[in-house]
């Protein structure tokens, strides 16, 4: 992280700076990106990527403790709602959210321990159980409802996950946040 | 910032990389090219998730610990909006990234996110696939467009797969070797492209 050079790009960021509550101990990267004119929260132990994308226009966006927001995911994308509710995103504890994956806005709930696949896609308004797995180009539609502990398959196949790992699972995704926390430099201090 | 504007797309070194300005390569450091590459616009490469633990320790005695994350062979081709990550696991009890090894003449088609153990040399990507974390991909394998890799699949050499699971669908006959070839691909792109030979 020595030989820091500017990029002669101009800044992703672009449009309004939401308000945020972060909790003191997240780990936010530099080059995410946050926008919007709603509050945007993240509880503690959080991990948001680089050029993770972050959009509080359509409502107020709520990441859970211990969650992991990876590069280039998109939480809050406008659907094709468009409408402005409370709550545009809630994420519960223990939420992956892969590489390119976009929940949409309006009223989307992501239940406790849920993985959202790379490149997968949630509609508005859907509601995610706890402790699913949305596997990779997964498109679930708008207003949705997933029970807990489905797999859904990107061919439109669902069964459930009766391997009762969601313990260790939660055991393991806390490690993977220790090891992110030193590894990718926290820059909270730019959103506030 | 730019007091000059800027001389071409891509920066050209003196390996024969060319990489696009608008790429994002975070932790460049850790990540190696081994020349002739083509890195495209909007390619995202992660050096920064390094191993934490050494396999081996003691062995190794006072030798510097290696540090690189992403290591790429020659003419080997990005496209654009693909991501290439190290996979992560837990080894031991503890969570660690391993580094992500990808041979020569590997083409990596557009949308593509790739968190494999390693891949071979003359492998084509297609566009919108996902390599699951671990994979193993050996030389000479084609993966068509759309298909999902499971993490910690293993495809043998020569083998085309598709589908979501990705499942073996034929293989590569023979003779077929010389369109895994990326060199004239490679002159096709970069500050003075040339085009490419009917």
């Amino acid at each position: 992280m020595s030989s820091k050079r500017h990029s002669i790009l101009p800044p992703v960021s672009s449009g309004p700076k939401p308000p945020v509550h972060f909790s003191s101990s997240i780990t936010i990267a530099d080059s995410a990106v946050l926008t919007g004119t709603h509050p945007i929260a993240i509880h503690s132990e959080s991990v948001v990527h680089p050029r993770a994308r972050l959009d509080s226009l359509a409502g107020r966006l709520t990441v859970g403790r211990r969650c992991v927001v990876h590069e280039r995911a998109t939480l809050g994308a406008i659907g094709t709602s468009g409408r402005i509710t409370e709550a545009a995103v809630t994420l519960g504890d223990y939420v992956v959210v892969e590489v390119g994956a976009a929940i949409e806005a309006g009223e989307t709930v992501i239940g406790e321990g849920t993985v959202v696949g790379v490149g997968a896609r949630v509609g508005a308004g859907a509601v995610i159980g706890k402790h699913c797995t949305l596997t990779p180009h997964t498109e679930i539609a708008a207003g949705e409802v997933v029970p807990d502990f489905t797999v859904v398959f990107s061919n439109g196949m669902r069964r459930t996950d009766k391997r009762g790992v969601a313990e260790l699972k939660n055991k393991g995704l806390a490690r993977q946040i220790d090891v992110l926390r030193r590894m990718i430099p926290s820059n909270p201090a730019k959103f506030a | 910032m730019s007091r000059r504007p800027p001389r071409g797309e891509y920066i050209e070194t003196d390996t024969g990389n060319k990489v696009a300005r608008k790429a994002t390569l975070v932790g460049t450091q850790n990540i190696m090219l081994g020349g002739k590459t083509v890195i495209m616009p909007d390619v995202m490469i992660r050096g920064d998730l390094i191993r934490t633990i050494q396999p081996s320790s003691q062995s190794t005695g006072g030798a510097p610990p290696s540090t690189t994350a992403v290591s790429i062979g020659r003419y080997c081709f990005l496209s654009r909006g693909c991501c290439l990550r190290p996979p992560g696991r837990l080894y031991k009890g503890v969570f660690t990234y391993m580094t992500l090894r990808i041979g020569d003449h590997v083409f990596v088609g557009p949308g593509s996110v790739v968190q494999a153990a390693s891949i071979g040399s003359h492998v084509h990507i297609g566009a919108k696939v996902s390599v699951g974390e671990l994979a193993i991909i050996k030389d000479y394998v084609r993966i068509l467009d759309g298909t999902v890799v499971p993490p910690n699949m293993v495809i043998p050499s020569f083998s085309i797969v598709a589908g979501q699971p990705a499942r073996l669908i034929g293989e590569v006959p023979e003779g077929g070797h010389e369109a895994f070839e990326l060199r004239n691909l490679y002159k096709t792109v970069g500050n003075n492209p040339q085009p490419a030979p009917s």
